[in-house]
């Protein structure tokens, strides 16, 4: 092995050591925060209550709190390299509202979980679909009119929601589109999670897998296909693979905003390089980054904040920088 | 034996036509370049070869119709090195050449220990060595191609498709390049096709030209065998009036160069 080479695996290392003791920490804090106080004495001596109130709903909220943030992190990391675009993210581009339209729809018209995600995969499909539709009428390929073919997404997936709230029962549906749509991993309970969380890491495995091809797709279309690549076949088994990770988990906390955008980019300004080891990095610190926001959601105010708040307080700024740099480099 | 014969190729953009009926022959150990004026359809005839745009006509690349191959096979037969790379994040030289081994490999594996020690030792033939863990966007134009060449060298090809490849190479980058390509493609019975610009360079190093005017192959050169007022000739109903000549360097070597006859 190269020194150089040798000296960039210690360092990934180092990230992965330190990224992953941060995670742990944040983990068992998660555990211990909410309305309810949980204490290590109280589960050692197995009081029962305390045990049904981790084991149900705590322990639920903050391994959806990790694969969540883990998935937007990978799914943020395929937008950027496969629309070739650093702006590109699941919330950006609308994926994330349109997930939450069709989990609207889906809250609406059937009554199971597993229908809401299908839902929600639906609605993201379409979203996915209008904003490469959208982005190719700008034939100047500016990085921002992703942004802008996001806004438009969003704008369709907004009045498609007011729609479906103006026929939803205010008693019942309304209530749980409301509280749906704020963004939050309140509500998330062991009953709920199961086939969403087998569904987001089967696509987060293979979404890994095909880390080389979204590489291959970095280059322009008509390299990619000198390469070997079937292009229009590839781009769609990761977007959509990337859509169904988002869709799994915000059929489940609602929407989530930025950490697909921030994630990545840290990982990337950290090692320097789009290898598989940044991919799962970014995961790592979107995984931080949720379970940070969603103690923070419980804990700054008497009553719980949505998460969106904290992640959007960091990812918008952050948003506006790289617009600037964009500028910049063109 | 011929690598890539082009029959009755006619290709463009939409409704309009940039090439009609073009037809030649790429021999194993032949450089040909393709040279004509800016907007000649250069690029568009290696992007009707490789099938990136639609076209009329055949390609066949050591015998195979390109058009029915899949993108698959069609790679691990051409490497292709495009005018500029379009690739858009950072990523180091090393993983940049290693894709020229996406043809040779399954969709979910990665590239094994030989291929990286290939690829080490492509980007050293092309003089690069030491830069293999340099991030290729902060590379110069010039440097990029030289690793985008690196890449089609890994794949083991039949053709290399060369688009421009000397535009962003300094002079003596240049012709080093050019003997290197030369070398390897005569040692491995490859073929080449290159589109250029630098004409005193493809009078030096190709085995043959075809000139490209008015949507059709115009002429072909032999610059060894052609007699060098054939080659002026030639050369002046693309360029208009110029001159060619066979000069001898320091070592007793013959070399062409083409002047521009000076407007009276």
């Amino acid at each position: 092995m190269r020194p150089s080479t040798a000296l960039a695996s210690k360092h990934n290392s180092l990230l992965f050591v330190v990224f992953g003791a941060l995670l742990c920490a944040l983990f068992i804090l998660s555990l211990f925060i909410g309305k309810y106080p949980l204490t290590i004495e109280g589960l050692i001596s197995g009081s029962e209550l305390q045990w049904r109130v981790f084991t149900t709903l705590r322990l639920s909220r903050v391994v959806v709190g990790l694969a969540g943030g883990f998935a937007l992190g990978i799914a943020g990391f395929i937008f950027q390299t496969v629309f070739r675009n650093p702006l590109a993210s699941p919330d950006i581009i609308g994926v994330s509202s349109g997930a939450s339209a069709g989990a609207a729809a889906g809250i609406l018209f059937f009554s199971s979980s597993i229908m809401v995600t299908l839902c929600a995969f639906g609605g993201a499909l379409i979203a996915i679909v209008l904003a490469i539709a959208f982005s190719v009428i700008d034939r100047g390929g500016h990085k921002s009119t992703v942004v802008l073919a996001g806004i438009a997404v969003h704008a369709i997936a907004q009045t498609v929601l007011m729609c479906l709230k103006l026929v939803a029962d205010p008693e019942k549906e309304l209530a749980s589109i409301e509280y749906w749509i704020m963004g939050s991993l309140n509500g998330i309970n062991s009953h709920i999670i199961g086939s969403n969380l087998i569904l987001c890491v089967v696509g987060l495995i293979l979404l890994i897998m095909l880390h080389r091809q979204s590489i291959l797709l970095s280059s322009s279309g008509d390299e990619a296909k000198m390469l070997g690549v079937d292009v229009t076949s590839m781009r769609l088994i990761l977007l959509g693979l990337s859509t169904l990770v988002v869709s799994s988990i915000v059929s489940m906390t609602g929407l989530i905003s930025f950490v697909g955008l921030l994630a990545p980019h840290c990982a990337k300004k950290l090692t320097g390089n789009n290898s598989v080891s940044t991919m799962i990095l970014g995961g790592l610190i979107g995984s931080c980054i949720l379970i940070l926001a969603d103690i923070l959601a419980r804990s700054v105010a008497a009553t719980e904040l949505p998460v969106s708040i904290f992640t959007s307080a960091i990812g918008a700024p952050f948003l506006v920088l790289l617009i600037f740099q964009g500028r910049k480099d063109t | 034996m011929s690598i890539l014969e082009v029959k009755n190729l006619s290709a463009g953009y939409g409704k309009r036509l940039i090439l009609e009926d073009i037809s030649f022959e790429v021999n194993d150990g032949e450089i040909c370049g393709i040279i004509g004026l800016n907007g000649s359809g250069k690029t568009t005839l290696i992007k009707g070869i490789t099938n990136i745009i639609p076209h009329s006509g055949n390609a066949f690349i050591d015998g195979q119709d390109a058009s029915l191959l899949s993108s698959n096979i069609l790679a691990s037969l051409c490497g292709f090195i495009p005018q500029k790379s379009g690739i858009s994040i950072d990523l180091p030289v090393l993983d940049v050449v290693l894709m020229g081994f996406n043809p040779k490999l399954k969709l979910l594996q990665n590239p094994n220990s030989y291929m990286i020690s290939k690829a080490r030792a492509m980007i050293k033939t092309v003089g690069l060595e030491g830069r293999e863990n340099d991030n290729f966007q902060k590379l110069s134009e010039g440097q990029k191609q030289l690793v985008l060449l690196a890449r089609a060298l890994a794949s083991d090809s039949k053709i290399l498709l060369m688009d421009e490849l000397e535009s962003y190479l300094d002079f003596k980058v240049r012709y080093k390049t050019m003997n290197l390509i030369k070398n390897l493609v005569k040692t491995n019975n490859m073929g080449a096709l290159l589109s250029m610009h630098d004409i005193n360079l493809a009078l030096n190093t190709c085995d043959k030209l075809i000139l490209i005017k008015d949507k059709k192959i115009a002429d072909t050169i032999y610059p060894k065998t052609d007699l060098v007022a054939d080659i002026e000739h030639k050369l002046s109903s693309i360029y208009g009036e110029v001159s060619v000549h066979k000069i001898k360097t320091d070592a007793n070597h013959e070399q062409m160069v083409m002047l521009n006859r000076p407007e009276e």
